[in-house]
């Protein structure tokens, strides 16, 4: 009999045992090491035995009887110490072993990230039976642990620790939760299950150091500050194959222990399979490629040709009731086209990731029926020209079943509010359909939904659709885009009815067809959800166009306008000498603007920060001349310099300015205030305009200057400035709430049959004039600042340096 | 698992008698039952039915709730005297609901004495916690106490773990390793292995039973969760086994290839097929077993899970 050393007992050396002694039996004499003192069990188990849905028991794969059968010499809780290649022996902390062949299968170490505090009592690892055994008799109800890695690991321990009683919080460094293995959209349903578990999940979240007290943990910080205190911190950010024995032995190491595709080392008499090797550049994690692995391992040993090739792996998540399936290549790509269904009532979301006629990626959550047939065709490369329409309904579909575009709303609970003027549910508006109000018509008479503004009658005759079927024919609305059948208003209430947060959650819920929207829509969402969540919801720079991205406006030739603020048009010598020497510095264009400001033009993008630092060194603001947001208030001279003057229009202007910039609009809001019926500030064309009079001051709104050319009708008349402000803030409040994205506010006041409804919300009822300048003021708090000062940072300045000077090559 | 220890020792059951009541028209009639040798209360029985409120049956069909009932005299139980001669004092009725239709009530019936030893039990949702609605508990006294005074929220232990998932969840060795006080008190009463499954009803109200098995009066040997959801097996139907725990066949789980079920194939077929509870008794039960029920549970139009015991 040969004799063979394998070291390490774990899942890839326990099928490879399998696979031998089936295939040779009684030719191996086998001595098998193992550190830990057992021998062979699931691994990939062991979150259900810390969840306490499995028992150890259960998961043992090769038992004692096992290892007795095939006449297994057990070295288990013994480490390896060393391996002599030149007399082919492998020594244990008891004694040597001699070899004809020699396996090893030492697997991975657990990464520990090197955070100040990691080595604090309390803060552990998540690897085998002893971690998993460590935190079961951590985990008491009541305490708190804090579980740093949204992989599969570090979700499943979380899973596992809640179940157990503790209050869990999971810290995970990128944008959404398993970014590895699912999309943005599938992260959002997932992070959406284990919220519903009572888990916190803090995405985007950078730990910075684990804080003890008395050598034992108390808390983790993160960067911004933040302490999540907690009881046990279990660390689960990957790992890092175990090579220190293989390298020490003198064989080839990368980050593996390099094989060879017969999972040969560098040395023809030692084999090696599983977590510690690197094959072909690739380190392995997932199972499925440790048991080819072995399969090809136990072939060598038995002089079978074989030969092992890496194939797409899939990835399952074993946290009861959360389904998900992953296997290929998700990433958005040039040539690649998506396939996307969602089913919102269900929270089911599939995508395809096709390229030319070939599925190389597939992502699933909540239905994971047809993940082993996508799998298949992924594996195989398989055509799938033939069946393309009705490929994402798996192999059972022919029918070409479409998305119901009125899923969403049927999924609406009953206490969803779909009329937000008037404070209508949905349960309400069918419980009047079934009393036999059949229109929209008579919906408004009996319950007041869509009878205000009007925004919600797409979505009432929604409701009207789903609950009379055939009988109620719908209307035909123009949706954002091609991404959804959803036109504006309807987004805009379900994002409020359903309290919708992230982009992922109104993409998932409102059934978009797309994975991740496009130019249309993106920009439109990112404005309702900030609009709607300001404390909530963080801007995404990447759902904005350009000029708004870059905080300037792009000209013909690639260069950019700066434009500072000026208050209501005022200006002093010094800003003006700071304008002027940044004008020289940068060789600057400068035109007086129609707006009151001075314009700077022609601002090279890499200057950008450092012209914004020194115009905010002047202490200049950005003009936001770039943005859907207030632009300027242009003034006269008022009762200061003017004999014609009735009030302070100036000082005015300047408070409405101070008071609302900063703040995002569905589109640009500009503003002017004059101090007489002569009109010199031209306030009759603006989106919100204040004539004052010698009683007081008249607000108009909704005029245009622009393509279409349109007078401002009369909004309030009042005696007082701090009514005029307040009026300002309530009206731009309304209008950020319930105006179309891009819709300028005459075109919103136009949709909403009128000014009445207005009227009556920001002049005539005082409570909800309140009301929206308490929202306004909520929202300022997040959004009122100087983007320049932000940006005038040496971190921008290189992002925004270009990369190399191109046209100094191509003269070259 | 011990299984020759474990079938070698004689153990008393929990539970006496398990029987279906199926709506038919306006009133509940008996469609199945297992009696063991209670076959008096059997013959009792099959005679009765139900109207909406009447009795055990009616009274979860309107109620559309999960009923504990302990102690029949002076109840609305209606089959007082026959029960008593069976030495049967308490009952659980377990509603099936598909949405707002009622598909049939499943009654458990236990002997009160001071040597069986188990729960079952009913948890409702109250001001966002699972609070113990009611149980029975046989001896297990003290363990009833603890857990009148203990709740659950979302997702954690196994009534709230259920809630969460909305799936039904099967706990090993419930007395150990876990630090809840209830477990502490679950380790002393001998409970080892606990269901726990949710129950549909008309309405936004949740409901979590829960199956709570000692190794000496075990209330089922063999415990199993099929995964039904169109979700989990393909538009093809049918049932995977995602979950289960037998004293003569140890775990019966299997990771890499679950076993399935086709509907109207086999007993869980059976109830794959109508939709109904199932009581048998007889040589088609796995691993030998002389009694089994199975209760499906229904969500979204399908039947979602089955879980299945056998004594």
């Amino acid at each position: 009999m040969q004799k063979l050393v394998v070291i390490g007992a774990g899942m890839a050396s326990g099928r490879m045992l399998e696979h031998l002694f089936e295939a040779a039996p009684g030719a191996w004499d086998v001595t098998l090491f193992n550190a830990e003192p057992r021998g062979n069990y699931n691994r990939i188990m062991l979150s259900p035995v810390l969840s306490g849905e499995k028992s150890y028991a259960e998961i043992v794969t090769h038992d004692e009887a096992w290892y007795d059968t095939h006449g297994v010499t057990c070295r288990f809780g013994e480490k390896v110490v060393g391996i002599d290649r030149d007399r082919k022996v492998v020594i244990g902390e008891q004694g040597e072993v001699a070899y004809d062949k020699l396996v090893i299968a030492t697997g991975s170490n657990p990464f520990i990230i090197p955070l100040p505090g990691h080595d604090l009592d309390g803060v552990i690892a998540y690897r085998d039976l002893d971690d998993t055994n460590r935190m079961i008799e951590a985990a008491r109800p009541g305490a708190r642990a804090v579980v740093i890695g949204g992989g599969l690991l570090g979700l499943e321990a979380a899973a596992g620790l809640r179940l157990r009683g503790m209050d869990v919080t999971v810290v995970h460094i990128m944008g959404h939760l398993m970014e590895r293995q699912l999309d943005e959209a599938a992260g959002y349903l997932l992070r959406r299950a284990l919220t519903d578990r009572g888990i916190e999940v803090c995405c985007s979240a950078n730990s910075k150091e684990i804080l003890g007290e008395d050598g034992k943990l108390r808390a983790l910080k993160l960067d911004d500050g933040t302490e999540l205190p907690c009881d046990l911190l279990v660390m689960a950010v990957g790992i890092r194959p175990s090579v220190a024995l293989a390298k020490e032995a003198g064989l080839e190491t990368g980050r593996g222990i390099q094989v060879d595709a017969q999972m040969h080392t560098s040395d023809p008499d030692i084999l090696s399979l599983g977590e510690c090797v690197e094959f072909d550049g690739q380190i392995f994690g997932l199972v499925a490629p440790l048991y080819d692995q072995a399969k090809v391992a136990a072939q060598t040993l038995t002089g079978e040709a074989s030969e092992y090739i890496p194939r797409e792996v899939s990835t399952k998540l074993k946290v009861t009731g959360c389904d998900l399936f992953s296997a290929g290549d998700f990433a958005e790509g040039e040539g690649r086209e998506d396939i996307v269904f969602r089913d919102p009532a269900r929270g089911v979301y599939k995508r395809l990731v096709l390229e030319g006629d070939r599925v190389i990626g597939a992502v699933m959550y909540g239905d994971v029926a047809d993940g082993n047939w996508f799998y298949g065709l992924i594996k195989d490369g398989t055509d799938i020209s033939e069946m393309r329409e009705t490929l994402i309904f798996g192999p059972a579909f022919q029918g070409g079943a479409s998305v119901d575009p009125m899923a969403a709303v049927a999924a609406l609970p009953a206490d969803a509010e779909i009329c937000g003027c008037n404070g209508v549910c949905k349960g309400q508006i069918v419980a009047a359909i079934e009393a036999g109000a059949t229109s929209l018509e008579a919906i408004k008479a009996t319950t007041k939904a869509s009878a205000s503004c009007g925004t919600c009658s797409g979505l009432v005759e929604q409701v009207l659709a789903v609950t009379l079927g055939d009988d109620f024919v719908l209307p035909t609305a123009k949706p954002i885009c091609a991404c959804t059948d959803h036109p504006h208003e309807d987004v805009r209430r379900l994002i409020k009815a359903k309290e919708l947060k992230s982009q992922p959650a109104v993409m998932q819920e409102l059934g978009w067809k797309t994975s991740n929207g496009c130019h249309v829509c993106r920009p439109a969402l990112n404005y309702y959800l900030l609009a709607d969540w300001p404390l909530e919801y963080t801007d995404d720079p990447q759902s904005r166009f350009v000029n708004e991205r870059n905080h300037a406006n792009i000209q013909k030739d690639g260069t950019y306008s700066v434009m500072p603020r000026m208050w209501g048009g005022m200006t002093t010598p010094e800003e003006l000498l700071a304008i002027a020497e940044a004008a020289k510095k940068y060789d600057a264009t400068v035109k007086v603007t129609g707006g009151q400001r001075i314009d700077l033009l022609g601002i090279k993008k890499e200057d950008l920060p450092h012209i914004w630092a020194d115009l905010n060194a002047a202490g200049m603001v950005s003009g936001h001349a770039y943005t859907k947001g207030l632009r300027t208030v242009k003034t006269c001279v008022g009762t200061d310099w003017c004999r014609f003057g009735t009030q302070d229009s100036t000082g005015l202007g300047i408070k409405l300015e101070k008071r609302l910039w900063g703040s995002w609009t569905p589109h640009k809001f500009k503003m002017a205030v004059t101090g007489c019926p002569r009109n010199c500030a031209e306030a009759t064309c603006k989106d919100l305009g204040v004539v004052c009079v010698d009683s007081g001051f008249e607000i108009s709104v909704g005029g245009a200057a622009g393509m279409e050319l349109k007078e401002t009708e009369p909004l309030a008349k009042v005696a007082t400035e701090q009514e005029v402000i307040d009026i300002s803030v309530a009206f731009l409040q309304l209008y950020r709430e319930s105006a179309n994205y891009l819709d300028r506010p005459y075109k919103w006041i136009a949709k909403t049959g009128g000014l009445e409804w207005i009227i009556a919300q920001v002049v005539d009822d005082l409570d909800n004039r309140a009301a929206l300048i308490e929202r306004f003021d909520i929202s300022q708090s997040v959004y009122q600042k100087d983007p320049w000062a932000e940006r005038a940072t040496p971190q921008y300045e290189r992002a925004w340096s270009p990369l190399a000077d191109l046209t100094k090559e191509a003269a070259e | 698992m011990d299984a020759a220890t474990a079938t070698a020792t004689p153990a008393r059951a929990f539970i006496g008698v398990s029987e279906v009541w199926v709506p038919e028209g306006d009133r509940l009639v008996h469609a199945a039952g297992d009696y063991g040798a209670h076959t008096a209360f059997e013959e009792a029985s099959v005679r009765t039915s139900f109207g909406k409120g009447e009795g055990l049956p009616g009274k979860a069909w309107a109620e559309g709730r999960p009923v504990v009932l302990k102690g029949f005299d002076g109840s609305y139980f209606q089959r007082t005297e026959a029960a008593k001669e069976a030495g049967l004092t308490s009952a659980v009725a377990l509603p099936v609901f598909d949405g707002e239709t009622l598909k049939a009530v499943l009654v458990v019936l236990c002997g009160d004495d001071e040597t069986t030893t188990g729960a079952i039990e009913v948890w409702a949702e109250r001001d966002g916690l699972l609070m113990l609605d009611d149980g029975y508990y046989g001896a297990a006294k003290h363990f009833e106490w603890v857990s009148k005074h203990t709740h659950f929220p979302k997702g954690q232990g196994l009534p709230g773990g259920v809630w969460a998932a909305q799936t039904p969840m099967l706990m090993r060795d419930l007395g150990s390793g876990y630090r809840f006080i209830r477990s502490e008190s679950a380790g002393a009463a001998g409970l080892t292995t606990g269901l726990g499954l949710p129950i549909p009803v008309p309405g936004d109200q949740n409901y979590v039973a829960t199956l709570l098995s000692a190794r000496g009066t075990p209330i089922a040997r063999r415990f199993e969760i099929w995964d039904a959801r169109e979700a989990r097996v393909g538009r093809d139907g049918g049932a995977v086994l995602v979950d289960g725990l037998c004293e003569r066949e140890g775990a019966l789980w299997n990771e890499e290839n679950p076993k399935r079920a086709q509907d109207w194939q086999g007993p869980i077929g059976k109830v794959l097929g109508t939709g109904l509870p199932l009581v048998i008794g007889g040589a088609q039960i796995a691993a030998g077993y002389s009694s089994m029920v199975a209760l499906p549970i229904h969500r979204d139009g399908e039947i979602a899970h089955i879980v299945a015991w056998y004594l």
